[in-house]
């Protein structure tokens, strides 16, 4: 069992629902991301581990034990708010250390503990700063420390990096994870940059309105989509609605008949989803396809592409100068390819409907 | 722009600075029970109203019941604005107007409430004799008690409204960590939304203690003949001693007093918490 266990998590506000179900197991020293566009559940899923939100269903187990019903004060976890939530009249010192004083530890451990932990996020001799006196980098570190400081069963992070420039961001977003992995803190992170999320978390858990749609690796997620939504998701993708007309050959609901990569089986709905690197494109003055747009990206290129009415997205390294791809302007006929294999069989997206009340 | 402001201004110190100088001018007068007022320029009336003990102990009386009824207005507005500054949507619209409901009414009006509620013919007199429980009314009304309610019902809006406009500006996230980190929540409440309600205690009780201190229809209307507070006593010279140089005298030993603690309060409030 691992160190923070979801299980069956729901949350629902009257018959609204935030949280249809969540299911999750994350191992000690395991960082997890919960990622999803807003208003999935993510961040309602992280404050019911907390104990912010009280769950409708379903419990929350930290180290084993049930603190389903748990207040906040009595959970072992240590957050870091999106806004940093720093305590404004309390100077750097005091702010981190707030919860080594709720644990009743002495003043003599308490001020080793801050300088330790000030000196692991590099914010020695700050001690003594006001919240409002520090950058925006500086007091993100202050909440790290705060949260770190009482050595906190399970580690939450809501949107951490998001207050943050992006230069900066990236360097942050490396210097947590190097953290975490020293420290080997159990760690939820909730993200809707899926970026942060595959950069940083061993296993990603993609959430849409209120349901987990799949849980695993980046590999996973990006290789594997269980479906159309973490296809678009998680990087960009071609999603193509039509059916599988006989093995092997895919018809779009404009009527092109594409090769993909399921070797058996024939009909019913189904969506075609081929990530835009796997789609090659040359000058065809016979070609079937024709170029829409071409946008010039420095290393990549991309190629905005029509094939007998279906729209078409493909990124290819940037050509050579010399290279004839280089001259293609829009309105040129193009030959459009990729391997079968690459092109992956996604059962069709569910009507949208309310989950029932 | 200083030009279009000047005139408006202007006018504005005109109306609030002359009458005060011209009553500090009468406070230096003389009286005389034939002339009235006589041209002077003597202390005598502020000696009288510091000396004689009767005045004394009006002011004692009403430093007790304006320091009582503020701190109560805090301690019953506190949570109210709390409540106030955490509520969500159109509830919170619909609760602040019943908060300034109150102040809809006058001062006059609403002391004539208390007093059909607490007379020896009011409302709970009333229900406590039809059931039998007591066998003559209770002598609720014309006390300090009955002052302190009245006054507190009329100052209470100015303190939520007050206190909830700085609560709000509180970040919820800041309790949220505190409660994260072990924190139970009359801890959170001490040491993370106290703090940094700070300027609004300060703000609202300045406010409501200078309401106090001008107490004056709660104060005739509750409190009774035997009852007196200041701003009564400074009336009664004005208009029925005729006593203009005395009255003016007393204005401004209220005047003097309740600024030099409102200033010395806020400062001392402001020292100690950084706000």
């Amino acid at each position: 069992m691992g160190s923070l266990v979801l299980d069956a998590l729901g949350k629902r506000y009257g018959s609204s629902v935030a949280v249809e179900r969540v299911d999750l197991d994350v191992r000690q020293g395991e960082m997890v991301a919960l990622l999803g566009p807003s208003g999935c559940g993510k961040t309602t899923t992280l404050r019911m581990v907390a104990g912010f939100v009280e769950p409708t269903a379903g419990r929350v187990l930290i180290g084993g034990g049930d603190v389903t019903r748990a207040p906040p004060h009595a959970r072992d976890t240590g957050m870091v708010f999106q806004s940093y939530a720093l305590f404004p009249h309390m100077s750097v010192g005091a702010n981190v250390a707030f919860g080594l004083e709720m644990r009743r530890i002495g003043r003599a451990e308490r001020e080793q503990r801050v300088r330790e932990v000030l000196r692991l996020v590099r914010l020695e001799g700050l001690e003594d700063r006001l919240p409002r006196q520090l950058s925006g980098g500086q007091q993100q570190r202050v909440a790290l420390a705060r949260a770190l400081v009482v050595n906190p069963a399970v580690f939450l992070l809501d949107e951490p990096l998001s207050n943050l420039d992006a230069k900066l961001r990236g360097e942050v977003r490396m210097e947590i994870r190097a953290l975490q992995q020293r420290l080997g803190l159990t760690t939820l992170i909730v993200t809707h940059d899926q970026e942060e999320a595959l950069t940083m978390a061993d296993r990603l858990v993609v959430m849409e309105r209120g349901r987990v749609r799949q849980v695993g690796s980046a590999e996973d997620l990006y290789e594997r989509p269980a479906d159309p939504f973490v296809a678009g998701f998680v990087g960009r993708c071609n999603l193509l609605d039509g059916r599988l007309e006989t093995p092997g050959r895919f018809r779009t609901a404009s009527g092109a008949l594409l090769p993909c990569g399921a070797p058996e089986g024939a009909g019913g709905d189904a969506v075609l989803a081929l990530r835009p690197e796997h789609v090659r494109v040359a000058p065809a003055a016979d070609g079937p396809g024709r170029l829409v747009a071409v946008t010039y990206l420095g290393p990549q290129t991309e190629y905005h592409l029509d094939l007998a009415g279906t729209r078409l997205l493909a990124v290819q390294p940037t050509p050579g100068a010399a290279d004839p791809m280089r001259r293609l302007s829009p309105g040129d006929a193009v030959s459009i390819s990729w391997d079968a294999a690459a092109a992956r069989l996604l059962p069709a997206a569910q009507p949208d409907k309310e989950p029932d009340a | 722009m200083a030009a279009l402001v000047l005139p408006a201004s202007l006018l504005v110190l005109l109306l609030l600075v002359a009458p005060m100088l011209l009553l500090f001018r009468i406070s230096l007068n003389e009286f005389s029970p034939t002339q009235m007022m006589v041209e002077a320029t003597s202390a005598a009336n502020y000696l009288r109203a510091v000396q004689d003990p009767y005045y004394r102990q009006v002011l004692l009386t009403t430093l007790a019941v304006a320091t009582g009824s503020t701190l109560l207005a805090l301690g019953l507005g506190f949570p109210t604005a709390y409540w106030l500054a955490r509520m969500q949507g159109r509830w919170k619209s619909l609760a602040t107007i019943t908060v300034l409901f109150p102040l809809l009414v006058g001062n006059v009006v609403r002391a004539a409430g208390w007093l059909a509620l607490l007379g020896n013919g009011g409302a709970i007199n009333a229900t406590l004799l039809g059931l039998g429980l007591i066998a003559a009314p209770l002598p609720l009304l014309y006390n300090t008690g009955a002052v302190v309610a009245g006054i507190v019902a009329v100052v209470l809006p100015y303190m939520v409204l007050t206190l909830s406009a700085v609560i709000e500006g509180i970040p919820r996230q800041t309790e949220e960590a505190a409660a994260n980190l072990g924190a139970r929540p009359m801890t959170v409440f001490r040491r993370v939304v106290l703090p940094q309600a700070l300027p609004g205690v300060a703000a609202g009780s300045v406010l409501v203690f200078v309401l106090c201190m001008n107490t004056y229809a709660s104060a005739v209307l509750l409190g009774g003949p035997q009852f007196k507070m200041m701003a009564p006593a400074v009336y009664d010279q004005f208009v029925r001693g005729n006593n203009w140089p005395f009255g003016a005298a007393l204005a401004f030993i209220l005047l003097g007093i309740t600024l030099v603690l409102t200033v010395a309060g806020s400062a001392a409030l402001g020292r100690r918490y950084r706000c």
